[in-house]
């Protein structure tokens, strides 16, 4: 058996990637950021408290779209016309 | 008790946890930071558990070893599946 394509470990390691980079961020924004003064420098890497949670909501409200989008078109090209007598 | 009931009522400790600090139900007066904390935890926990399954498929994805005897065998097998199946008749 062979390691995995080039293409595979490419796009694993880099969702592997991406996904500690969001985990980081999103916990120094939630957790981190209250406990820091507000004229620190840190905060301009950081939007607003307020966007720690809408964004998310964006984010799941869009997830479900795409969901709800695939199924209709999987559901549209199976339809089946009805037969005529 | 039911293994239900016993997750429930683990559940509902924590959601009286969070609400207790989140919205101060007891006038404890806690200090700022910690209630900013405390709010967005459950949203927090969501968020962090999505980074956890997008890593743990991302790993798989990539050392999950190429299996190519199998590939090539597993091919072989759909097309002699596909002429068994003609032969009996059956369109696809």
């Amino acid at each position: 058996m062979l390691p995995a394509t080039r293409v595979d470990q490419a796009v694993g390691m880099s969702l592997v990637v991406f996904s500690l980079l969001l985990f980081t961020y999103y916990s120094v924004w939630v957790i981190v950021l209250p406990f820091v003064e507000s004229d620190h420098v840190l905060h301009i890497y950081f939007l607003p408290r307020e966007y720690s949670v809408i964004l998310p909501g964006i984010a799941a409200v869009i997830l479900l779209l795409c969901i709800g989008a695939f199924t209709a078109v999987i559901m549209w090209k199976h339809r089946k016309p009805k037969k005529v007598d | 008790m039911t293994k239900l009931l016993q997750w429930l009522f683990g559940v509902s400790l924590l959601v009286a946890g969070w609400a207790l600090v989140s919205f101060d139900l007891l006038d404890l007066k806690l200090p700022q930071p910690y209630r900013e904390v405390a709010w967005p935890m459950p949203l927090y926990l969501l968020v962090s558990f999505g980074c956890y399954s997008l890593a743990t498929v991302g790993y798989r994805v990539a050392t999950f070893n190429d299996c190519e005897e199998a590939a090539k065998e597993l091919q072989e097998q759909i097309k002699e599946a596909r002429e068994d199946l003609r032969k009996r008749g059956l369109k696809m």
